[in-house]
C-alpha cells in the first residue's frame, strides 16, 4: 500500500470507501442526530476531528510502541484509551467555545467514543499497513465521508418532514431505507480506485 | 442498565423532591425505560397509540378550563380543572415547559374518578410514560382506555 | 512470560498516564475561565471567578434577580439585558425569550455562564431586593387548602415594598426533598408594617413548596426570603379600579386595600372574588371592614357551586358573570384592572375586560406562568 498517494486515499475514503455508506460503520449517532442539519454539521466535524487526531496518535502508538515491543494484541485497548481521551478533550473544547453545540449534541458527544467508525478506521489502517501520512489522510477522509453522509441524510430528512410516511416506517425505519438507497448510489463510485 | 452521565442527570429529575414532591416513579424500582417498555406492550396489545390517549385527556383539560375551577358537565363525564401558577419542565430534559394544571374526571356510569396533570398528559403523549407503579398519578393504560371510553 | 506481562502492563499504564496528564492540563486551561469583570449599568463593577451562571454570581454579590424556579430555567423571571460578553442564545433559553427580547440582548441569567468580561443592565429597583433571615411567627388556616403564614424579619429587620409586590420563599429540605427550592408568593401584609411579611399559600397537589408549608413548617422555624419583587402595584390615578382575584390571589389585593385605606385614597374600587362553595370563602370580616374604611369600595363574592346548606343569597356562577354584568353598566374604557390568581381565571377575566373596551396597558397582573 505504500505506493498509493495519500490524496487518492483521502478522496477514496470519502466516496468509494465511505465508512458509513459502504462499510456501514458509525450508524447509531448517524440515525439519531441526522434530524437537524446544524447539529449534523457539528457532529460530523467533531467526528472528523476525532478521526484525524486518533488516526495519527494510534499510528504512532502502534508502530512505535506496540509493534517494537511485540504487543500488537493490545491494540484494541490502546486505541480505545486514545479515542476516549481524544473525545474527552473534544468535549472540553466544545463546551468552552460553543455551548449551543454542546447542549444540542447532548449525549452524542461522549457517544463518539464508542462510534465503531472511529475504532474501525484505526484498525483498517493497521490491516492495510498505511504509513503516517496515508493514515492521517485516511482518518480525515473517512471523517469527511461520514460528515457528507450525515449532512445528506439531514437534508433529506428535513424535506421528508412534511411528507406522509406509513406509521410503521416512521423514524428509524424510513431512515434505514434511505441509507440503503444512498449506499446503492455510492456503489456507483466503486471501481474508480481500490484502497484495500 | 448502562447510562451515560448525561442520562443519569436527566433521570435524577424523576426522583422525589426535584420537580414534584413525590417524583414520577412512585415505589417502582425499575428503570424509566423498562416502565415505558411494559406500558408500550400493553398499548400495542390494545391496539391504541399513546397520542390518542393524550389527545383525549387534553380534551378534558380544555373543557375543564372553561369552568374556572368549578365542575363542568360533559354528559357521560364531569371534569374539574385547577390551574395553579408556575410551570414545570419535562423531566426527560426537553426544553419545554408545562402549566401546573390538575384535572379530576368522573365517569358517571362507572361512578369512578381519576386525577391527572397537564405534565402527565405530555408524558403519556410524547414519551409513553404513565408514571411508575405506586405514584399517586399512575394510571394503568388499559384501565385508562376503558375509563375514558377510547376505542 | 513474566517479562512480557510486565512490559504489556507498563506500556498500557504509561499510555494512560500520559493521556490523563494531558487531559488534566487541558482541563485546567479550558475549564478555568479565570477572573472576569462584571459591569452593571456602566456604573458598578466587580471581579469574580468565571464559570458560574450570571444569576448565581450576582446572588453571591447580594444582587438578586427574581427567580421563581431557583435557576432551573423554567420560570423566565431572571431576564437581564446583556450588552456584551456572552455567546449565542442557548437552546435552554429559547422557550422563554420572545423575538423582541432576543433582539434587545435580553438573556436568561440562570442559563448563561460568565466566561469573559461581561456588561449588563439591571433596572434600579432590583437593587432594593434583599435576602432576609426570618422566623415563622404564625400559621393560620384560611380555608381547607389555604394557609396564612407570617414571617417575622430578623436580618435585615425591615422591608420596604409597594403594596402588591411578591417575595421568593426558599424552602428548607424535608422528608425526601433534599434540596431547597424557591417559589414566589404575593405579600398580603400592609406595606406600612415593615417588620414582617404575610403570605397566603394554597396547597398544590404534589407541590414541593406548598406541601412543605402545609405539612412540615412550624411556628418558630427559620426561613429565608428574597424580595420585594414584581410589577404588580397600584397605578396612581382617579380612574375606577376593578379587582379580580380568587383563592390565594386575594393576597396582593389585601395589601392594596390596606394601602388605599391607610393613605385615604379616594377611588371607586370593586373587588370580584370567585369561589366554589361557602367553605372556600375567607376574610369576609376583613372585607366588610374595608368597605367601612374605604367609601368607594365594594366586595362582590360569587359562588359557582353553592351547596344548599350554604344558604347563599349572593352572586352565583363563574366570576366572569358578575364582572361582565358590572362592566356593561359602567364606562369601562376608563377603568384600571388588577388581577391575581389562577391563570385560567385571569385569561377569562381579561377577555371580558377587553370585550368592554378596557385597555391592555391599564390591565395589571403578575404573569406567574
Amino acid at each position: 500500500m505504500e505506493n498509493l498517494s495519500p490524496w487518492v486515499i483521502f478522496f477514496a475514503s470519502i466516496f468509494t470507501g465511505n465508512i458509513l455508506l459502504v462499510y456501514f460503520l458509525g450508524m447509531c449517532s448517524f440515525l439519531s442526530v441526522s434530524k437537524q442539519v446544524k447539529t449534523s454539521l457539528g457532529l460530523g466535524l467533531a467526528v472528523t476531528f476525532v478521526l484525524t487526531v486518533t488516526s495519527a496518535l494510534n499510528y504512532i502508538v502502534f508502530f512505535y510502541v506496540l509493534e517494537p515491543l511485540g504487543l500488537e494484541y493490545l491494540r484494541f485497548i490502546a486505541f480505545i484509551i486514545i479515542i476516549a481521551s481524544a473525545v474527552q478533550l473534544l468535549e472540553m473544547v466544545i463546551e468552552r467555545f460553543s455551548e449551543v453545540l454542546y447542549i444540542n449534541l447532548g449525549i452524542f458527544l461522549p457517544l463518539i467514543t464508542v462510534n465503531c467508525a472511529i475504532l474501525g478506521v484505526s484498525l483498517f489502517m493497521v490491516i492495510r499497513q498505511y504509513n503516517f501520512i496515508q493514515s492521517v489522510m485516511f482518518g480525515a477522509g473517512s471523517g469527511l465521508g461520514w460528515l457528507l453522509a450525515i449532512l445528506a441524510m439531514a437534508g433529506i430528512r428535513q424535506r421528508m418532514n412534511e411528507k406522509k410516511i406509513p406509521p410503521a416506517l416512521r423514524g428509524p425505519g424510513i431512515v434505514l431505507i434511505i441509507t440503503g438507497i444512498m449506499a446503492m448510489a455510492f456503489i456507483g463510485f466503486s471501481g474508480i480506485v481500490q484502497i484495500q | 442498565m448502562k447510562e451515560t452521565p448525561q442520562e443519569k442527570k436527566i433521570y435524577q429529575d424523576f426522583r422525589p423532591g426535584k420537580l414534584t414532591k413525590e417524583g414520577f416513579l412512585g415505589s417502582d424500582t425499575r428503570h424509566v425505560h423498562e416502565i415505558i417498555e411494559e406500558d408500550k406492550r400493553t398499548l400495542s396489545q390494545l391496539g391504541i397509540e399513546p397520542e390518542t390517549i393524550a389527545d383525549r385527556m387534553q380534551y378534558f383539560i380544555e373543557e375543564g378550563k372553561k369552568g374556572l375551577e368549578s365542575n363542568v358537565d360533559l354528559g357521560d363525564f364531569t371534569v374539574r380543572v385547577n390551574w395553579f401558577r408556575g410551570m414545570l419542565p419535562c423531566p426527560f430534559g426537553e426544553p419545554n415547559l408545562h402549566h401546573k394544571i390538575t384535572a379530576v374526571v368522573r365517569n358517571k356510569a362507572l361512578n369512578q374518578e381519576i386525577t391527572f396533570t397537564q405534565l402527565g398528559v405530555h408524558l403519556i403523549g410524547s414519551h409513553c410514560f404513565f408514571m411508575g407503579h405506586g405514584n399517586r398519578f399512575r394510571l394503568e393504560p388499559d384501565d385508562l382506555v376503558k375509563f375514558l371510553k377510547i376505542n | 512470560m513474566l517479562y512480557k506481562i510486565i512490559i504489556a502492563t507498563v506500556s498500557m499504564a504509561s499510555i494512560s498516564a500520559i493521556l490523563s496528564i494531558l487531559l488534566v492540563i487541558a482541563e485546567r486551561y479550558l475549564a478555568n475561565y479565570g477572573e472576569c469583570n462584571v459591569t452593571i449599568n456602566d456604573d458598578e463593577e466587580f471581579r469574580t471567578q468565571g464559570g458560574a451562571t450570571l444569576l448565581s454570581t450576582l446572588n453571591s454579590q447580594k444582587i438578586f434577580l427574581p427567580s421563581a424556579c431557583g435557576g432551573r430555567g423554567t420560570c423566565g423571571y431572571c431576564k437581564c439585558k446583556v450588552l456584551e460578553g456572552v455567546g449565542p442564545i442557548l437552546p435552554t433559553e429559547e422557550p422563554l425569550l420572545t423575538a423582541e427580547e432576543m433582539k434587545e440582548n435580553i438573556r436568561l441569567s440562570c442559563q448563561i455562564k460568565i466566561k469573559q468580561d461581561i456588561k449588563i443592565e439591571i433596572p434600579e429597583e432590583l437593587f432594593n431586593i434583599n435576602e432576609f433571615r426570618t422566623n415563622v411567627a404564625m400559621i393560620r388556616d384560611l380555608t381547607h387548602d389555604i394557609k396564612l403564614v407570617r414571617f417575622s424579619l430578623i436580618e435585615p429587620n425591615e422591608i420596604n415594598f409597594k403594596a402588591g409586590q411578591y417575595v421568593q420563599l426558599q424552602t428548607n429540605p424535608y422528608a425526601d426533598v433534599k434540596e431547597s427550592v424557591s417559589r414566589a408568593y404575593s405579600m398580603s401584609s400592609p406595606n406600612f408594617e415593615k417588620s414582617h411579611v404575610d403570605l397566603m399559600i394554597r396547597l398544590v397537589p404534589d407541590g414541593i413548596c406548598t406541601t412543605w408549608v402545609h405539612e412540615y413548617l412550624q411556628e418558630g422555624d427559620d426561613v429565608r426570603i428574597i424580595g420585594p419583587m414584581g410589577d404588580f402595584y397600584i397605578r396612581e390615578s382617579d380612574s375606577e379600579m376593578i379587582l379580580v382575584a380568587g383563592g390565594s390571589g386575594m393576597a396582593p389585593m389585601v395589601s392594596l386595600l390596606e394601602d388605599i385605606a391607610h393613605r385615604k385614597i379616594d377611588r371607586k374600587i370593586t373587588y370580584f372574588f370567585g369561589a366554589l362553595t361557602r367553605k372556600d370563602l375567607f376574610y369576609l370580616d376583613e372585607m366588610a371592614e374595608f368597605e367601612k374604611k374605604i367609601p368607594g369600595f365594594t366586595f362582590v363574592p360569587a359562588l359557582s357551586e353553592p351547596e344548599p346548606e350554604d344558604e347563599w343569597d349572593g352572586e352565583t356562577g363563574l366570576i366572569t358573570k358578575p364582572l361582565e354584568e358590572y362592566l356593561q353598566k359602567i364606562d369601562a374604557i376608563k377603568c384600571q384592572g388588577y388581577l391575581c390568581g389562577s391563570p385560567g381565571m385571569i385569561n377569562a377575566s381579561i377577555n371580558v375586560m377587553k370585550k368592554y373596551q378596557m385597555k391592555m396597558d391599564q390591565i395589571f397582573y403578575d404573569p406567574f406562568g
